[in-house]
């Protein structure tokens, strides 16, 4: 837009940088790449997280130990990074599975008549008027703890707002007059879907998978800090949290900010990420 | 707007947990002004789940000590060997089968009325039905002649009866109710129970009628907390004693010592005897579990974790230097045998494996016919020495080519998966009885069961005095051609005894003679009411 004829006085003395996209791009692209390192290095750290070295007991941080070591002389940025990539791949298992049930019943409640869409709505609702810590801790522990209870109740604890944008969208989508011409035109209603409205509504399905991530994974390290989630010999995150909150008292300050940190900023920068995908993908808010 | 949310719901996680930390430290104000109160926090599992009841187990299971608000037939004195308390004399007949109590006429229930041989004969007969971790199975029927003489009939002989005896507290046949004793109970023990608040705190007051010595101590409040929260509470001053772990003590606590305790509390693991697939004896209610593994079902692996496990190191490693390298149950116990020692030789471990015919796979792991040297350890992760001893044994093993797989959880989903997974147990007792219920064919851990064994223990149970029967309880141990030391049939592994340590304040009087057995909790206030502040 830049290189018309005319230059204003406003435009002139504009300094050079990136327009929005290639921003919003390059923070895309820079949270992807901190997140893939984390869970790559995590995966790969092995059994240094787990090992216990006695000889190198409360270690403040320091260059060999970063984060410092813990009281069994375990290495916390060891642990931090294993803890987070198991956080992440449960995060990624939760809402993959979050948002296929998202779509199925979205789909279901807008196009199978007035009766599913009520009993959906009605689960919705439900599920959404149960305090979701609450919720999550009862399917954890009726299903019996451990690894594979805190990945059910994740996954299937997070559909609700995914699916009301789903059905929200489809509703809207089949009033919309291009499809109604579609169908006018003797289009088949399985072209129709494939042709018209999945484009329409996958880059909405995308964007609030990516946007569960953080809430997956906040939500696995709260369940496990309280004791319901992973067991205590794995280093999940909330593991190293509620560990090092028995330490706190003799002043291993260490052992509870680093993790602390690193979660949290895990956390902020997949809500960016996912920010960062709507503004790609939805024209509407890319200038926002 | 989204963003400011997850950030809010971050603070909130950080918070959370700075906010337990905070709030478990604010409990009981205690006035530890008053010369004659004391505040004293226990572990939590001490809190006993059925209440004060001795028929329910209260004092005389698996963690014993004196009942405080019952009188006992019995005591076991400083030096474990057994003196009197409710009972003035007893006689046991030539065969073993009948133990005749002569008690005290003296002694009142709280409520006045006189405590009779009645009493006596009530509390054993409705124990004896109970399904608690007292065994009484070797009794019959117990009898009361007059008010002051008690009869005792026996199924088998069981020479370890008197220190049965002087943990299982009397109840009042009067004012016994099973649905509302545990929580009031009424006893003629130096305390009574002033107060309960379930899950908080216990409040006891000295019994102004005791019969026997006056209590100093007119006031003492137990109250159950976390390791962490324990040492939190001293840090703060509203406890007088706290009780802690090893990894605690780095930071030492103004105005208090650290008291540490010989104990009888020995770490070991079982190690089940037999492969996978295998159940347990039904217990009385029917119940049974899965029994069984198929890698320490084997002799050698079981043999040779013996010898590779450096018991020092975990002393001075896991336990700061509190505690003591243990190779039994009956660490300087009259009935320890010495054929127990095993010397820590890694070398010999992996050579016993190589002779079974194990061979080291790449990874560096032994293994046999397809089977790999590797399991499972369990261990209470809510304690902080059981998990570092878990933590201990897998870096041990590692160079001898035995894989563990730590699994951390909580005893009451051990007990059931106990039987076939190695756990990290703690044991050991005032009485030979633990070699019965370590090594007794179908009543242990270890699902072991050697016949020679068996024998010696029956032996022992039927010498006509506990000091005849010292011999046999070493015999069944090793008697120079089987046993369950490390170099013959090895089921479980001893690895340390661990001493018990408490934060006290400088200016109070502990006294605390007996040498402590497994548990925590109430041994350390057996001689409270002889506790004084400076």
């Amino acid at each position: 837009m830049n290189n018309t004829g005319s230059v204003t006085i406003l435009q002139k003395y504009q300094r050079k940088r990136l327009n929005q996209r290639s921003q919003t791009l390059l923070v895309l692209a820079f949270g992807s790449i901190f997140l893939l390192a984390i869970t790559v290095i995590g995966t790969l750290v092995g059994d240094i997280a787990i090992t216990t070295n006695f000889t190198q007991k409360n270690f403040l941080p320091q260059i060999a130990h970063p984060f410092g070591t813990d009281w069994l002389g375990r290495d916390m940025l060891a642990r931090t990074l294993k803890g987070m990539s198991i956080s992440i791949y449960i995060g990624l298992f939760a809402s993959v599975i979050s948002a296929v049930i998202a779509a199925i019943l979205g789909a279901a409640a807008a196009t199978l008549g007035k009766k599913v869409d009520a009993v959906i709505t009605w689960f919705i609702d439900l599920v959404m008027g149960i305090p979701h810590l609450l919720l999550l801790i009862l399917i954890s522990y009726a299903i019996g703890r451990g690894t594979f209870g805190v990945v059910v109740a994740v996954a299937i604890s997070h559909w609700p707002v995914l699916t009301r944008i789903i059905r929200g969208e489809i509703l809207q989508l089949k009033e919309a007059n291009y499809i109604k011409i579609a169908g006018k035109l003797g289009q088949s209603k399985m072209k129709i879907v494939v042709k018209h409205m999945i484009p329409h509504v996958f880059p909405q399905f995308l964007v609030g998978l990516v946007l569960l991530f953080p809430h997956a994974i906040l939500h696995e390290a709260a369940l496990t800090f309280l004791g319901f989630g992973l067991p205590p010999e794995q280093p999940g995150i909330g593991i190293i949290l509620s560990e090092s909150m028995k330490y706190l008292s003799l002043g291993m300050w260490w052992l509870a900010l680093f993790p602390g940190m690193v979660l949290m900023t895990t956390v902020l920068l997949f809500d960016l990420v996912g920010g960062s995908l709507r503004k790609m993908i939805d024209p509407h808010s890319a200038q926002e | 707007m989204k963003k400011e949310r997850y950030l809010a719901l971050c603070l909130l996680v950080i918070f959370l947990f700075t906010l337990v930390g905070c709030s478990k430290a604010d409990k009981t104000d205690a006035g530890t002004s008053t010369k004659d109160s004391v505040v004293i926090a226990m572990d939590v599992e001490s809190e006993p789940a059925a209440g004060f009841d001795p028929i329910m187990g209260w004092a005389a299971g698996e963690h014993t000590h004196d009942p405080l608000i019952q009188s006992t037939l019995l005591i076991t004195k400083d030096d474990i060997t057994i003196g009197y308390d409710l009972a003035k004399e007893y006689t046991i007949s030539p065969d073993g089968l009948t133990w005749t109590f002569k008690i005290r006429s003296d002694v009142k229930f709280t409520d006045g009325v006189p405590l009779t041989a009645k009493d006596v004969a009530f509390t054993y007969n409705n124990a004896m039905k109970q399904a608690t971790e007292t065994d009484l199975s070797m009794l019959k029927s117990v009898e009361a002649i007059d008010d002051t003489t008690v009869v005792f009939h026996f199924n088998t002989p069981y020479s370890a009866f008197a220190y049965t005896a002087a943990v299982v507290g009397i109840v009042p046949e009067h004012a016994y109710n099973a649905a509302t004793y545990g929580k009031n109970p009424i006893g003629s023990g130096r305390y009574i129970l002033k107060q309960w608040d379930k899950g908080q705190q216990v409040i006891l007051e000295a019994n102004p009628n005791y019969y026997g010595e006056k209590a100093k101590m007119k006031k003492v409040s137990i109250v159950f907390m976390s390791e962490d929260a324990s040492y939190a509470a001293a840090q703060g001053g509203q406890v007088d004693v706290a009780y802690t772990a090893p990894s605690y003590t780095v930071n030492p606590i103004k105005g208090y010592n650290i008291l540490s305790f010989n104990t009888e509390d020995i770490r070991g693991l079982n190690l089940p005897t037999v492969p996978a697939g295998n159940k347990t004896p039904a217990k009385r209610n029917g119940e049974t579990y899965p029994a069984g593994n198929n890698v320490t079902s084997h002799l050698a692996i079981r043999q040779a974790i013996a010898c590779a496990i450096d018991r020092e190191s975990i002393v001075k490693n896991v336990l700061n230097g509190y505690g003591s390298v243990a190779y039994s149950d009956s660490v300087n116990e009259p009935w320890e045998n010495e054929a127990m020692k095993v010397a820590y030789d890694p070398a010999k471990a992996k050579a016993i494996l190589e002779a079974d015919g194990w061979k080291l796979n790449p990874e560096g792991i032994y293994e046999k016919q397809g089977l790999k040297a590797e399991f499972d350890l369990l261990y209470i992760s809510s304690n902080s020495v059981r998990t570092g001893i878990a933590m201990a044994v897998k870096e041990m093993l590692k160079p001898v080519g035995i894989k563990v797989n730590p699994i951390g959880s909580s005893w009451d989903q051990i007990a059931t998966l106990c039987y076939e997974t190695p756990h990290v147990f703690g044991a050991g007792s005032h009485s030979p009885t633990g070699v019965r219920s370590h090594y007794y064919t179908g009543k242990n851990y270890a699902s072991y069961s050697n016949p020679t064994v068996d024998t010696y223990i029956d032996e022992a149970l039927a010498a006509t005095s506990v000091e005849a029967s010292y011999p046999l309880w070493k015999k069944a141990q090793w008697d120079g051609a089987a046993g369950v030391t490390p170099q013959a049939d090895s089921p479980w592994v001893w690895l340390v005894e661990i001493k018990h340590i408490y934060f006290a304040r400088e200016n109070l009087n502990v006294i605390d003679k007996k040498i402590h057995p497994h548990g925590y909790g109430w041994t350390i206030i057996n001689n409270v009411h002889q506790w004084s502040w400076k």
